[in-house]
């Protein structure tokens, strides 16, 4: 079935779930997913680009907001081929989307996306003709959000807020799992960034793009064996992240190689960048060559040597996400 | 309005006590949970961090779980599978003790222990979450929940034992989702009820590792094993889980002297073949002991099964002829109401000894513990 055809039944389903609320055996069914959803541009060589900064961010975690929007600008327009930020959002978004920016706050300060790293972002949308009322930060709960430095409610007019458990009633059945999905991203958004930190994960190997995901879902503590791997792939190729997914950005400004998810400032470092793509498995597999580069750096072994290979980012690959092989790979950087 | 007319006012309002799976045992007011001084403080979310009884510090803050055989590793912040054990600066805590999500009285027949107390109530609670994720969970609105995501109310050791005994109920069931994720509160509640002569029983997944599941044993009454299937492959498939693991919990429980009954869910096409009804009742007349009860269960279609049909009769009794023919002596069927299968008959004599009609026992004949014709003893917990 194409994107196109399993959005529609998606979307059937839920204006049907909306109409009568009990039907959960019939709303299962209709969710129940089709065939892999292949890539959705396919470009024969996807383009992460990588933009870096002297004096980004200060090892005490200061960021120097002139820098963070050139960096970051410099990466968004790359991503999307065009010469400014602003143009790559135009292409990639409509004025009538509406825009959920998700960011992974679970680390609290000094691992998480940073808020101003965000609200950049935001401004981009906004110069592209976005209304801030149009555009959602969101992350699991206020709580979080706050521990990382966010402001719940509107920051420059673009909407900051945590899901707070408030979920989808629908149960939707994916690959090897089941979830009740944020009901923001099922019932209100269009298009979605998916704006992560560049960091390790303990069980995953890596918490990139991709995993950062498992902020939407009700029952994210039962996707965390065998690495993550089986998982993290399907829950992406589902329609509705899949289908509204327009941009893929780490946040690699303070960066951490070792002792994640959670913050352990012995292993952080300034990287002093953004990483952004349109493919999402590129960008993760661009992310976890960071992560062993600087782990490399400090005498740590590789991932896979700590029974931590980051199976996920291969396994979207197979699953037609996007691209994992870094020779196929352009790394450019801005 | 008074914080209980409010909590109550939110139960009833769009059925949502049914929907987020709360339930209040009948005509019995609801504890106030909004009460100025009510124990415990449940913090922001409704969760109460109490200490977590089983685990063990790592490097780096993280924090390994020692109550089921998964050993999760977490991180700071971070749960286990369960969903009801977080990590906070390194240490484990429990986010569920004294919070139930679901309350009421059942016949100790519909948990089902057909040999402990029969006609009995039992005062039956669960908080949230589950160590395994089962396609067909039928109450899966609470255990695939993390506790934040249901309704709970709080309720302490000594208020449950209390309540139970208000309502009549020798026994506290600790069931609807997996009791061994809450297993500080069941100990609590077992020790608590001990001192006033109410019992508690555990109904349960059996995947629990063996230092908690001795520390059960020591203070419940009886535990009843859901053996899920007897293939490793589906119950990987089908549970998440390792069948053997539950298997080595059936064995020590039978070492510790628990009264244990077995369910076996019988599913269409998935773990209903006679050769894996065998297997099974050769296990258990092995392992656990003949005269350990075993309940061939009807399954009807729920959770992520919504595709398969309910399980024909006739399927369930091949089972049950399989499981005698191999010398179990105590074999029911279960979900078949008025199926002679329900009831008792004594291996002795074979006459009934406990006639029910589904969750109701409408003879009992057993005298002390034995058959009232030929007097063989029958095990069980009867008094």
């Amino acid at each position: 079935m194409s994107c196109d055809a399993q959005r529609r039944r998606v979307l059937a389903a839920l204006a049907a779930g909306a109409a009568s609320s009990s039907s959960l055996a019939r709303a299962a069914e209709a969710f129940r997913p089709g065939p892999p959803p292949g890539p959705k541009s396919a470009p024969s060589r996807p383009v992460v680009a990588v933009a870096r900064r002297e004096g980004l961010a200060a090892a005490s975690g200061a960021i120097d907001p002139k820098l963070l929007e050139a960096a970051l600008g410099a990466a968004v327009a790359r991503a999307a081929g065009e010469a400014t930020p602003v143009g790559a959002m135009r292409r990639l978004f409509k004025p009538t989307d509406v825009v959920g920016i998700k960011v992974n706050c679970l680390g609290g300060r000094g691992v998480s996306t940073r808020p101003e790293v965000a609200l950049q972002l935001a401004a981009f949308l906004q110069a592209a003709g976005l209304p801030a009322d149009r555009i959602y930060v969101w992350d699991r709960t206020d709580r979080e959000l706050r521990a990382a430095g966010y402001a719940i409610g509107a920051g420059r007019g673009v909407r900051v807020f945590g899901t707070n458990e408030d979920f989808d009633e629908r149960l939707v059945e994916w690959g090897p799992s089941a979830s009740r999905f944020d009901r923001v991203l099922a019932n209100e958004l269009t298009a979605l960034i998916s704006c992560s930190v560049l960091k390790d994960h303990g069980l995953a190997g890596a918490s990139l793009t991709m995993k950062n995901w498992y902020g939407v879902v009700h029952n994210p503590n039962k996707l965390h064996d065998d690495n993550c791997a089986p998982f993290v792939p399907h829950l992406v190729a589902c329609p509705v992240i899949h289908d509204k997914l327009r941009l893929n950005v780490v946040d690699g400004a303070l960066a951490q190689c070792h002792g994640g998810p959670s913050r352990a400032p012995r292993w952080a470092w300034p990287y002093g960048g953004f990483l952004a793509s349109t493919d999402p498995v590129a960008v993760d597999a661009v992310g976890r060559q960071v992560l062993e580069e600087r782990r490399k750096e400090v005498g740590l072994p590789p991932l896979a040597a700590e029974g931590r290979e980051p199976g996920h980012i291969a396994g979207a690959a197979k699953l037609g996400l996007g691209e994992d092989d870094p020779a196929r790979i352009q790394r450019v950087e801005v | 309005m008074s914080g209980r007319r409010r909590f109550l006012a939110q139960l009833a309002g769009s059925g949502a006590g049914c929907a987020l799976g709360v339930r209040s045992v009948e005509g019995e007011p609801w504890p106030d949970p909004f009460a100025p001084g009510a124990s415990p403080r449940v913090e922001e979310g409704g969760l109460n961090p109490t200490p977590a009884r089983w685990w063990k510090p790592l490097a780096d803050g993280w924090a390994e779980c020692g109550v089921c055989p998964r050993a999760c590793r977490i991180s700071e912040d971070e749960r286990g599978t369960c969903g009801t054990r977080e990590n906070r600066k390194g240490k484990l805590y429990t986010l569920v003790h004294s919070r139930p999500c679901s309350l009421a009285v059942d016949p100790v027949e519909k948990k089902p222990f057909f040999h402990v107390l029969p006609g009995s109530m039992a005062l039956s609670l669960a908080t949230a979450g589950c160590n395994l994720e089962c396609k067909c969970c039928q109450n899966w609105e609470i255990a695939q929940a993390r506790p934040e995501q249901v309704r709970s109310m709080t309720l302490a050791p000594a208020d449950v034992v209390m309540l139970a005994k208000k309502k009549g109920a020798p026994l506290v069931a600790c069931t609807y989702t997996e009791p061994v994720v809450f297993s500080e509160y069941v100990l609590d509640i077992a020790v608590a009820g001990r001192a006033v002569g109410v019992r508690t029983v555990m109904i349960s997944n059996g995947y629990v590792q063996e230092q908690p599941l001795a520390d059960l044993c020591r203070e419940v009454t009886a535990y009843k094993v859901d053996l899920k299937g007897f293939d490793e492959g589906f119950f990987k498939r089908h549970t998440g889980g390792e069948l053997k693991h539950v298997l080595e919990t059936l064995r020590r429980l039978r070492k510790h002297g628990t009264w244990t009954e077995i369910v076996a869910l019988v599913i269409p096409t998935q773990n209903d073949s006679e050769a894996e009804a065998r297997a099974l009742s050769r296990f258990v007349r092995d392992e656990v002991g003949p005269e350990t009860p075993v309940h061939f269960t009807r399954f009807h279609p729920s959770y992520r099964l919504q595709n398969l049909p309910s399980t024909p009769v006739s399927t369930l009794e091949r089972c049950r002829g399989v499981a005698m023919a191999e010398g179990l002596r105590f074999v029911y069927l279960g979900n078949v109401p008025g199926h002679p299968g329900e009831s008792t008959y004594c291996p002795g004599c074979g006459r009934v000894l406990l006639r029910r009609f589904g969750m109701a026992v409408s003879e009992n004949r057993l005298r002390q513990g034995a058959c009232p014709d030929c007097h063989r003893k029958i095990p069980g917990v009867w008094a």
